[in-house]
């Protein structure tokens, strides 16, 4: 540190000075009472004194020889490293005492230019040159020191890792597609994936720098702020952590696309962007969560300065983030992309209290706002799609009867869409009720009956029983479109059959209570609680009455032929069992055709029908034994038996081959 | 802003009266009554843009607070726009021509403008980067006494500035050899490499303030106005003009904001559009194209790296003067040059408070901008979903 007042000694005009300076204190010593206008001069003159003692330095010009001794110390210290290639903060040769000592000498010069500064109202030649000899150094110093920061974020920068990183789902996964061909099953994969997430929802902070040289760049920021160079400190940093999290964007495989690019992708693709864009959002607030960190460690002591630089950081890519979603909100609504929105907008809710705080400060309050905008969106669209959704089933139309009469793709359509949907339960519901308060109509039913669970009058089970008998009406008009009455019962059995088991499916799970149910709802799938017991029963009954009615329109008839007539002749009785015959073999090439395939409901018509049948059969059989010829029977009752097993297939046979003679 | 003080009444006025009127003929008579007053509020509104750009204080055509105004007008004309599109309207009525096919036309185009928004909105970020290199330039100039360590500051920033000027603007003009000369000028003057001056020009490409690859802001401007065409005969007085007037203001404003601000590839910028002279209300809308194109052509006359951005056309013009200075100074510095100096210091300190007060507002408008064309495309299409019948545009 140069001491200024070493170059200074007594001089001729101050011995008056000193003089008049004691005048002044006598004066003072003798009147206790201080008036304003006294109090004021001698405060002026208090601001004066600090000046006054340097300025007194001009006229020696020789008393610099010391200051300049000084300033040319620390100049050889600069130039010397300066003029040297390698980096003093480099990782590799990395010398403490070096790096300090190059910080001390920037301290000397800055108290030099201080000084000097403080002698320049009227300064003399040499005292200019001086100052401007030491600012050309501070400034080199600086510039070096910038490029310093920037080497040793580089070089130190690490790579956040959060546990779950990797990315199973990239292949393209299973399709919901509208022509309602869908899989019989949700992949599994997709639910476990979603307990996952909430299962390492634990936070943790990641160092993005190498602690080790936080200290370093603390030192550094410092000395750049105390000479006033702070705006380059922070451009160098905001640059280079910038580009660190832009690097970490294309490590999460985030792509730019522009809005028009987004509303014209194909959905595979699209759901494939999706699921990067919901993990990269996790962890994208989860690593801000740690940049900001890094902003405190280093900005902290500067005020504004450090939310402002944590916002400029962040906010390019956050915008990226932002559009996408905007993008995606704007899509048509599709009932395939539901889902996805709906992840969407999870992510979105998940995280934006962790935004809010994030972006609390002043400087971040728009990005604050746009992923609040961005919730509203996604949840818009989200509610809009669910809402279609049921529009759509209603508007399918077929104009040919589904071959079989089997589970129409569209019943597995929807009771899969569903079931799925039950996942959701929590996010659907939030989004309902929004609606629901717009709504004059609400679909929701009034409460009936104490001790039902609150799950099967809650917003979506309300939404789910008037989506499946939406289903239900287009199902029944699509039976009308089977010429044969039998058919039409054998397609509405089979689909009512078929939501029932949907609803049912997961009953084990009852075992482990209602709270237990409760608490894993969300994860369970389990249909069966927003759908109630009472509507599984009325189905259960809907579903026995069309096989009954089946029973009935397709046997009555055939077995019309075993009824006892009142002509018990040989004649008359062969005559029966030939018209029994021909009729068993009309249905059987009918039926074997038609599909069930659900195999116990299979069985238990077969059963049934066999019962019935073979039953009919024997006893006709039994009481008519001697007038029947044997060349009349074609089938014996266990052949019956066999052929029974045949119907409900799906695969059209004829009874011919077996011809008895 | 009168414009936004007429919204208000203007939409209550509309939808009273439309609640009001039953019969057919009434509607007709009423939809023409609005449509009047809706051309002379776009008028009037542009008229206003008009004399406010012959402002010579700073804040005239496609300066900051300028763009801050058209925007302004965008919002108001596109709220009255939409209110003459759906209030009283059966959704049928849009699903029959001619607005079957205008309709999608205008969301096709509407789209095309949000993208052109990001693009803005990203590129008010690299002119804020340059204001904070010419920040530090007025930083270290306003100091004194002035040596050779303050001008070596302000240098190294306002090189960088030319290098990024040139980088995000300069792609307009082939011929760029007088603004790298700043670049090379400086490299040999002062002691930092040419490696220093490539990773200064690296330092600011951002890839988060990009649009996706082979995005190009030029492209966009022309697809938007490419099936620009003005209602004719019948049409004119049918809901085919309010359609017709909003894409012209749309294009309009996003040209402006293109020539105004350095977009990703503005390469091949149209420089006019076609809008059709006889009409009233476009008079100042076309006044402002041609000043517009003017200054376009006069930029890559005098081969000037600055978009048209007037407080970057500025910062261009004050830091070419500073590097000047800059290279020819001695220490000790001349006093009357350095009273001379301090004017541009402080005038480049000026532009800089500008833009400090201005482009951050200016941002959030533009994605005002943005939301409110989602929200209105949103309401239109969901609209028409009520209706039914019609197939909504994908788009």
């Amino acid at each position: 540190m140069s001491d200024f007042s070493s170059v200074l000694s007594p001089h001729e005009g101050e011995i008056h000075v000193i003089a008049a300076a004691q005048h002044i204190v006598k004066a003072l010593g003798a009147n206790k009472n201080l008036d304003d206008e006294l109090r004021k001069i001698l405060s002026q003159l208090d601001s004066h004194l600090s000046a006054m003692t340097v300025l007194t330095t001009e006229s020696r010009g020789t008393g610099f020889r010391e200051v300049e001794e000084q300033l040319k110390y620390a100049e050889e210290k600069i130039r010397g490293w300066e003029s040297n290639q390698s980096l003093l903060w480099d990782s590799d040769e990395f010398d403490p005492l070096e790096a300090s000592e190059f910080l001390k000498a920037i301290d000397e010069i800055q108290a030099l230019i201080e000084g000097l500064r403080s002698l320049s109202v009227n300064g003399n030649r040499k005292q200019k040159e001086l100052l401007n000899r030491a600012d050309s150094i501070l400034q080199m110093a600086m510039s070096r020191l910038e490029k310093e920061t920037i080497h040793i974020l580089v070089k130190h920068k690490q790579y956040f890792q959060p546990k779950n990183m990797s990315f199973r789902s990239c292949a393209l996964d299973v399709l919901y597609d509208e022509s309602f061909v869908s899989v019989e099953d949700i992949p599994s994969e997709e639910a476990l994936q979603r307990n996952s997430r909430e299962k390492e929802s634990d936070e943790y902070i990641f160092d993005l720098v190498h602690p080790q040289v936080i200290p370093h760049l603390k030192s550094i920021a410092n000395v750049m702020f105390g000479v006033n160079y702070g705006q380059e400190f922070c451009q160098a940093f905001i640059r280079v952590r910038r580009d660190a999290l832009e690097e970490y964007l294309v490590i999460l495989k985030v792509e730019n696309f522009s809005i028009e690019d987004v509303l014209k992708m194909e959905w595979s693709s699209l759901n494939y962007e999706i699921k990067k864009w919901v993990r990269a959002m996790n962890i994208i607030i989860r690593y801000l969560a740690s940049e900001k960190q890094l902003c405190d460690q280093i900005l902290g002591d500067y005020g504004f300065v450090n939310p402002l630089c944590f916002v400029e950081i962040s906010k390019g890519s956050l915008a990226h983030l932002l559009n996408f979603g905007e993008a995606i909100a704007m899509g048509t609504h599709e009932p395939e992309k539901l889902f996805r929105l709906l992840d969407m907008y999870e992510v979105v809710a998940d995280n934006l209290l962790d935004i809010d705080a994030l972006f609390s400060e002043e400087a971040g309050t728009a990005v604050r706002l746009e992923f609040h905008e961005l919730l509203r969106s996604l949840g818009d669209s989200g509610r809009a799609t669910f809402l279609k959704f049921g529009n759509a089933i209603a508007a399918n139309a077929s104009t040919r009867p589904f071959l079989g009469g089997g589970i129409h793709p569209l019943t597995k359509y929807v009771m899969n869409y569903i079931k799925t949907l039950t996942m959701y339960c929590n996010t659907l519901n939030v989004l309902l009720k929004d609606q629901e308060a717009a709504d004059p109509n609400p679909v929701v039913e009034p409460e009936n009956g104490q001790g039902v669970s609150s799950i099967t009058h809650c917003q979506m089970a309300c939404h789910f029983r008037s989506i499946t008998a939406t289903l239900e009406s287009n199902l029944d008009s699509k039976s009308k479109l089977f010429k044969d009455g039998v058919l039409q019962h054998i397609f509405l059995m089979n689909n009512f059959h078929y939501m029932v088991r949907k609803v049912k499916s997961g009953e084990l799970r009852l075992f482990f209570g209602d709270e237990w149910i409760k608490e894993h709802i969300v994860k369970s799938g389990e249909l069966r609680l927003f759908f109630g017991d009472e509507w599984i029963k009325e189905h259960i009954v809907k579903y026995k009455q069309h096989a009954m009615s089946y029973e009935r329109a397709n046997w009555n008839s055939v077995l019309s032929f075993l009824k006892d007539g009142d002509s018990p002749g040989l004649c008359s009785a062969s005559k029966a069992i030939r018209g029994f015959t021909i009729a068993f073999e009309e249905v059987y090439k009918n039926q074997t055709g038609s599909s069930i395939p659900d195999p116990e409901l299979r069985e238990d018509l077969q059963i049934s029908t066999s019962q019935k049948v073979i039953h009919a059969y024997r006893s006709f059989m039994g009481r008519k034994s001697s007038s029947i010829s044997e060349k009349n029977i074609r089938h014996s009752p266990d052949d019956l038996q066999n052929y029974i097993l045949d119907l409900f297939n799906g695969s059209p046979r004829i009874l011919q081959s077996s011809r008895k003679k | 802003m009168p414009a936004t003080d007429n919204q208000g009444s203007f939409l209550n006025r509309i939808s009273i009266r439309r609640n009001q009127v039953v019969s057919m003929d009434g509607n007709h008579e009423q939809e023409l009554e609005d449509l009047e007053l809706f051309q002379k509020h776009v008028a009037d509104r542009f008229a206003d843009l008009l004399s406010q750009s012959e402002d010579t204080s700073g804040d005239g055509l496609l300066s900051i607070s300028w763009l801050r105004k058209l925007l302004d007008v965008f919002l108001c004309c596109e709220a009255e726009y939409k209110a003459i599109l759906l209030l009283g309207r059966d959704p049928s009525q849009i699903s029959k021509p001619p607005l079957d096919k205008l309709v999608p036309e205008f969301h096709d185009r509407v789209v095309k403008a949000l993208d052109v928004c990001n693009a803005v909105s990203h590129a008010v970020e690299t002119v804020r980067n340059y204001q904070n290199l010419a920040e530090i330039a007025v930083t270290a100039l306003e100091q004194r006494p002035i040596g050779d360590g303050q001008v070596r500051r302000a240098k190294k920033a306002l090189n960088s500035l030319m290098i990024l000027l040139e980088e995000k603007e300069g792609s307009n003009h082939k011929s760029t050899e007088r603004a790298w000369s700043f670049g090379r000028r400086s490299a040999n003057a002062t002691t930092s490499s040419s490696k220093d001056r490539a990773t200064s020009a690296s330092q600011f490409r951002s890839l988060s303030w990009s649009m996706s690859r082979g995005w190009s802001a030029a492209k966009q401007i022309q697809a938007m106005s490419s099936n620009l065409v003005a209602p004719r005969g019948g049409e004119s007085s049918s809901p085919a003009l309010p359609v017709y007037i909003m894409s012209t203001i749309t294009v309009f404003v996003m040209w402006a904001l293109v020539a105004a601000i350095p977009c990703q590839e503005r390469n091949g910028l149209l420089t006019h559009f076609p809008v059709s002279k006889q009409l009233g209300w476009a008079q100042s809308i076309i006044a402002l194209q041609e000043k517009i194109a003017e200054e376009w052509k006069k930029k890559k006359e005098k081969n000037r790296l600055a978009g048209l951005l007037e407080e970057t056309q500025r910062i261009e013009k004050l830091g070419v003067y500073l590097i000047e200075f800059a290279d020819s100074f001695q220490f000790p510095p001349d006093a009357d040059r350095l009273e001379e100096v301090a004017v541009q210091v402080a005038e480049l300190g000026e532009t800089c408070k500008k833009m400090e007060e201005g482009l951050v507002p200016l941002q959030q408008q533009i994605r005002e901008v943005f939301h409110r064309i989602v929200r209105s495309r949103t309401e239109v299409l969901d609209f028409l979903d009520q209706g039914g019948k019609v197939t909504a545009s994908t788009m």
